[in-house]
């Protein structure tokens, strides 16, 4: 019956080819179901299930979840001793990604306009590396160096420069006995840990400008830090939302480094654990969960009415 | 004896070498050129010929390895770019896509400390120039090729540069526009008096344009002179192929012919078909390209191909006849070199 001069279909796999593009949205569908259910069903579900839980209470002298929609977990929040919590953890994220930031922008510019070749290949090695090794060996690793009898004390010591460490280590709130007991060596783990994830994106954002835009702007009479001002920075905005957003969150979210590293007090992160484990408290720690997720997206809102993603 | 009219950019046996120094690669070899105030002058060459980096030393991008460049007779070596009385229209244009056509316009003189009411005046002003009045709140990406271009063009002038520096700005244009666009700057140019130096690569945009001209080639400036010394007289056979339609004569066709045993260039309008014999030499007709005005007949001679340019009203032979090819003695250019 067939009388056409294009070869027929041979084997299933050619017929199903054929079938596939004939029909697009067919495979469409296939690619994407799985994602879609993970995405749906697994995460979005349970970021629901917490939402939920967070609008729970519990009730104080039996311990128990009395499942009625009430506000009074979130009032909890506002405690001192709560809220604290939130504010220190805050700062420490503002503090750990505006740091990343201004240590990441020099590196990434590198990258993105000067490194050619094996440089290139040697930078994403360099900063790939740390990745590859066990987070908590890092960290451990951390406390050691930062530790009274540390290499960094050490090495200050042997340079002459006691007095230099000692005056920030007597610095109030920030300060401590040791580095590896203070808010600075907290800090400064967290800074080291979560830097390639702000050098990344800052990295692939650079290098889409175009180096024409940078020698018009040249042209046009700008000197180089106004050409950074008006040129690279927006440029380089979303790359740098990018990199925020993730050491931002990470240290949110982070509840180990503050329990290594640091003069042990509280962080979200640790909140968290502590109250849907030892405590019980499973409707405060998913209040406490809401926390980062709500501070993300203001975070998003406001860069986002601030133009950072205009250019892309 | 008038005073000379001075030179808004004068080249000073510049050369620019890039790579090793061992074995460096002559992006520009030795070149001496005056570029006269208010002059539209063409730098014409084959890509890598040294066009694009002559125009980037003049701008700053590049600094010449040796020689000198004087912009309105000043030492330009130790000056950036940013603080040089030129301007550059760039290839793909490079406007700044997170700017409005308005806020790209206006970026030289908000750079140069402009209020932000005179700097969008001055803005919608030469927006208006390049007939692009309402188009100030867009985004570049928003615009066509040839509006870019405009764009480009204003945020250029703007900034009132006593020399304006266009990279090949008509590339990437259709037929159509290009032609426009090449009336528009010309006469842009005679009205606003700024000295432009255009690079191309294409040799009608060159001799259609330009006061003068400067044929490039490996680096060096093979002839420099009027769109009419350039066409009419090549100095060498590489200017003679590359800005076209001429035939090159080898010593020994061009005696044959009648003329001197030189290297000669022939234009193809001055050759006329004859009977077979009567001319000065006879071949057989090759190949027939229809231009539309114009047809040009390849003749196979016995000393290598002519092209005659056939105007249309003319009746044309068939391929494969044999005629006779005529020209006035006058028609031969002498050109230099053997080789």
């Amino acid at each position: 019956m067939t009388d056409t001069a294009q070869a027929p279909a041979t084997g299933p796999l050619a017929r199903l080819s054929d079938q596939f593009w004939r029909r697009p949205r067919l495979l469409l569908v296939l690619l994407l179901a799985l994602p879609l259910l993970w995405l749906g069903l697994i995460y979005i579900g349970s970021l629901a299930a917490l939402l939920a839980q967070s609008f729970f209470s519990i009730d104080e002298f039996s311990g128990l979840i009395n499942r009625e929609v009430t506000l009074r977990t979130y009032g909890e929040l506002l405690r001192p001793a709560n809220f604290d919590i939130i504010l220190r953890t805050v700062l420490m994220a503002a503090a750990v990604t505006i740091a990343a930031a201004i240590i990441a922008f020099p590196i990434a510019y590198y990258a993105a306009r000067h490194a050619r070749g094996r440089m290139k290949a040697a930078f994403y090695l360099a900063v790939m590396l740390p990745l590859w090794s066990s987070y908590l060996v890092k960290v451990y690793a951390w406390k050691l160096i930062l530790a009274k009898e540390g290499i960094l004390t050490w090495a200050v010591e042997g340079l002459g420069a006691s007095t230099i460490l000692n005056a920030i280590l007597a610095l109030p709130v920030i300060g401590g006995n040791s580095l590896s007991v203070s808010y600075i060596g907290t800090f400064l783990v967290f800074l080291y840990v979560w830097l390639p994830f702000m050098i990344l994106p800052l990295q692939a954002s650079l290098e889409r400008v175009p180096g024409n835009l940078l020698e018009a702007s040249d042209d046009l009479g700008a000197t180089p830090g106004q050409t950074f001002r008006h040129v690279i920075l927006p440029l380089a905005m979303p790359g740098l939302i990018a990199g925020s957003i993730f050491t931002f969150s990470l240290t949110l979210g982070d509840y180990i480094i503050p329990q290594i590293v640091g003069n042990s007090s509280r962080f979200i992160g640790m909140a968290v654990y502590q109250h849907q484990g030892t405590a019980g408290n499973i409707p405060l720690a998913a209040a406490f969960a809401v926390v980062p997720i709500v501070i993300m997206g203001l975070y998003l809102w406001m860069a986002r009415r601030r133009g950072a993603f205009d250019a892309l | 004896m008038p005073l000379a009219t001075p030179l808004a950019v004068e080249f000073d046996n510049v050369t620019r070498h890039f790579g090793p120094a061992g074995a460096p690669v002559r992006a520009v070899d030795g070149v001496s050129v005056g570029i006269t105030e208010g002059c539209f002058f063409a730098m014409l060459g084959p890509s890598g010929s040294g066009k694009t980096t002559c125009l980037r030393l003049i701008s700053g991008f590049e600094r010449p390895t040796s020689g000198h460049i004087r912009i309105f007779g000043q030492n330009s070596e130790a000056i950036p770019p940013n603080r040089r009385p030129v301007n550059t229209v760039f290839q793909d244009y490079a406007l700044f896509p997170h700017l409005t056509v308005r806020d790209n316009v206006a970026y030289g003189p908000r750079m140069a400390g402009v209020d932000r009411r005179t700097r969008h005046a001055a803005a919608e002003e030469m927006l208006a120039l390049v007939k692009l009045s309402g188009y100030g709140d867009r985004k570049p990406a928003a615009l066509s090729g040839g509006q870019r271009q405009r764009v480009a063009l204003a945020r250029a002038l703007v900034n009132r540069p006593r020399v304006l520096l266009l990279d090949e700005p008509l590339g990437a244009l259709d037929l159509k526009l290009r032609e426009a666009m090449q009336e528009e700057l010309k006469s842009l140019q005679q009205s606003l008096g700024i000295t432009f130096v255009f690079v191309t690569h294409d040799q009608g945009e060159a001799l259609s344009m330009a006061d003068r001209v400067a044929v490039f080639n490996d680096g060096k400036i093979v002839q420099e002179g009027t769109p009419q010394d350039i066409y009419e007289r090549p100095r060498t056979r590489f200017v003679a192929d590359f800005v076209g339609s001429a035939n090159v004569l080898s010593p020994e066709l061009s005696a044959r012919a009648g003329g001197p045993a030189r290297w000669t260039s022939l234009r193809g309008e001055a050759v006329a078909l004859t009977a077979p014999g009567a001319g000065r030499i006879t071949g057989t007709v090759r190949s027939l390209r229809y231009m539309g005005a114009v047809t040009r007949v390849t003749v196979a001679t016995p000393g290598g191909d002519l092209t005659a340019t056939v105007p249309a009203a003319l009746p044309l032979p068939a391929q494969g006849a044999t005629v006779g090819l005529h020209w006035p003695a006058d028609a031969l250019h002498e050109m230099e070199g053997g080789a």
